[in-house]
């Protein structure tokens, strides 16, 4: 690529210039397209007869034209509004501004710059032309503004207090104010009523499984409670039962034996020692504790020192007895062997004390 | 059989009633029944589909309600336009034949002293009114700037709450392009980017140029043919 401008033709940003704007048609943006044309065409010759610049001197002096052009171009961005003004001069001004920047141009680079420069500011061209047709019957907005808000209610005689108050008329709007406006403006649209359904829609699903899964916990919940209570209450009462009646049972043995014999105490592993079972000789002694805990029975040492067991009867001045005994505890021991040794020695070849189940039979027996 | 690709290439609309006698077999394939009760369920998608006022895709009714019956599409089309119109005084209108968009528009002139819409429609329709008279006399084209500093004599702010309308840029620059009413288009060049409005293609359909300048007029007072280019421009539009 050339980066020197020293072709025989003039730079193409020149060219493009001398070709109008496609959309300004109107008059007035002609003469000023024209003017400008004139004006440019001269530049342009002049330009070509100077052409006789050196590449590396004017290195600082193209970064300056660079510079400059964009500054113009963000001038003319930004004060796009003032430009526009159809009354302002300055887009005129900017492209003076340009045609003279242009004059240093001799690289490709700074006229890039220009081109872009002008496509911005041919388009602020064709909009002021656009504006300038619109005007052809002019149309007040600002009067339009003022009926719309006199239509709209509005009372002028009160002046509201706002912060902007340059532009806003002053005057009180109403709160109906777009009200009105909305009773007119359906006769001027064609706009379909809109369809609804008049007792509404209906909504999806309500969470019904879940009531039904709450309910089934509480009636399982329920059942296992009400299986407990019976449970415990059997179980209460076997226990109780099993212990009190047994030792009624051994008292009645007791008595009805002692009745045989009134004076003489039984002896004491006599009464309590089941020859056929050692662990039905050891619930006799449980059982036969209980008695004398009671106070219905009592256990003493006998001449030979051994032990004797008696009911006692509740007048028998038992109150002196009773304490005296009541005071003693005693610890009995017992294994397999030595239950087995005071079998031998005693002789003992049945019990006495008769196991539950065979009860009412040898009672009977015994009768 | 040549009869059956010439209804294949054309699009919904240009099925004519003259050629009901001659539509090939696969309409015939589905009986009568069947398509009424199809044509009976695309009415009832369109009423309540209009309730935003958002255009109706072509994709969206074969989705939902045409399904296996693509062949009959035009067919149920055409049927349902009909029947909306006969009994409901409404018209199916095509929009975009492009990207096949339909809305729905009434058929009959708007009655003096009817409620049919609710008060928050009938508010948003005077300021969508406003705006496209605005729009209209000052050469069918603003810029977004032109227009809020326009409103700004009503005292409808862009940034500020409004009391009627809520977030009215929201409104104008979203609710109304999406409906159709307004068109917004970026101007080229511009930095910051800016937008300029136009008419969009509801407003074309459900109001005209002339109506337009009409409701102008009597709010100024003065008679139409004043603002002459526009009153020739309208005048040419509905000829």
């Amino acid at each position: 690529m050339s980066h020197d401008g020293n072709s025989g033709e003039s730079p193409p940003a020149s060219r493009r210039r001398r070709s109008r704007p496609p959309q300004a048609q109107e008059r007035a943006a002609e003469e000023e397209a024209a003017e400008e044309e004139a004006a440019e065409e001269e530049a342009a010759g002049e330009r070509l007869r100077q052409l006789s610049v050196g590449d590396g001197d004017d290195r600082e002096h193209n970064r300056m034209i660079r510079s400059q052009y964009r500054q113009l171009i963000s001038t003319v961005q930004q004060n796009r509004e003032a430009m526009l003004n159809s009354r302002s001069n300055r887009l005129t001004e900017a492209l003076e501004e340009a045609n003279r920047l242009f004059d240093g141009v001799c690289r490709a680079r700074e006229a890039a710059l220009d081109a872009h420069f002008l496509v911005i500011a041919s388009n602020i061209g064709k909009e002021k032309a656009s504006e300038l047709h619109s005007e052809m019957s002019a149309f007040d907005s600002t009067a339009f503004a003022e009926d719309l808000l006199t239509f709209m209610g509005i009372n002028r005689t009160e002046v509201e207090e706002t912060d902007e108050s340059e532009d806003v008329p002053g005057g009180f709007l109403p709160t109906d104010a777009w009200q009105t406006i909305g009773e007119e403006a359906p006769k001027y649209f064609r706009r379909a009523p809109t369809f609804h359904y008049m007792m509404g829609s209906f909504k999806s699903e309500p969470p019904v499984p879940k009531q039904r899964i709450e309910r089934q916990k509480k009636a399982s919940r329920g059942k296992a409670e009400r299986a407990m209570p019976a449970q415990l209450k059997k179980m209460e009462e076997s226990h109780q039962e099993a212990t009190e009646k047994e030792v009624e049972r051994i008292l009645r043995i007791l008595q009805t034996h002692f009745e045989d014999d009134p004076n003489t105490p039984i002896s004491f592993f006599d009464f309590v020692i089941d020859p056929n079972s050692f662990a039905r000789t050891v619930e006799n002694v449980f059982h036969v504790s209980f008695l004398t805990r009671d106070g219905l029975a009592k256990i003493k040492l006998d001449e030979d020192k051994l032990p004797v067991i008696e009911p006692i009867k509740p007048s028998e001045g038992g109150e002196e007895d009773s304490r005296a005994a009541a005071r003693n505890q005693v610890v009995i021991s017992l294994n397999q062997k030595e239950w087995k040794e005071i079998i031998e020695t005693f002789q003992i070849r049945e019990a006495m004390i008769t196991p539950p189940y065979q009860a009412t039979e040898e009672e009977m027996e015994t009768e | 059989m040549s009869q059956r690709k010439r209804s294949k290439g054309l699009g919904c609309s240009q099925l004519l009633d003259g050629e009901d006698d001659s539509i090939p077999t696969q309409v015939e394939r589905r009986s009568q029944e069947q398509l009424n009760q199809k044509v009976s369920e695309l009415v009832q998608f369109l009423l309540v589909k209009d309730q935003k006022k958002i255009p109706i895709k072509r994709a969206d009714i074969l989705k939902n309600i045409i399904r296996e019956y693509r062949d009959a599409y035009s067919e149920i089309i055409r049927r349902a336009d009909r029947t909306l119109q006969e009994v409901f005084g409404l018209q199916l209108v095509e929009i975009d034949a492009k990207r096949h968009i339909y809305i729905l528009i009434n058929n009959l002139p708007c009655a003096e002293g009817e409620q049919l819409c609710r008060d928050k429609e009938k508010e948003k329709m005077g300021l969508l009114l406003v705006i496209l008279s605005f729009i209209f006399m000052k050469g069918n084209s603003v810029k977004d700037s032109a227009l809020w500093e326009f409103l700004h004599l009503l005292r409808v702010y862009p940034g500020k709450q409004h009391s009627v309308f809520g977030d009215v840029r929201k409104l104008v620059a979203e609710e109304f392009v999406r409906q159709k009413y307004l068109e917004t288009t970026a101007i080229p060049l511009t930095d910051p980017p800016e937008f300029k409005y136009q008419w969009g293609p509801r407003a074309e359909k459900e109001t005209s140029k002339k109506d337009v300048l009409n409701f102008v007029a009597k709010m100024q007072g003065k008679d139409p043919k004043f603002w002459a280019s526009q009153y020739s421009e309208a005048n040419k539009a509905t000829t």
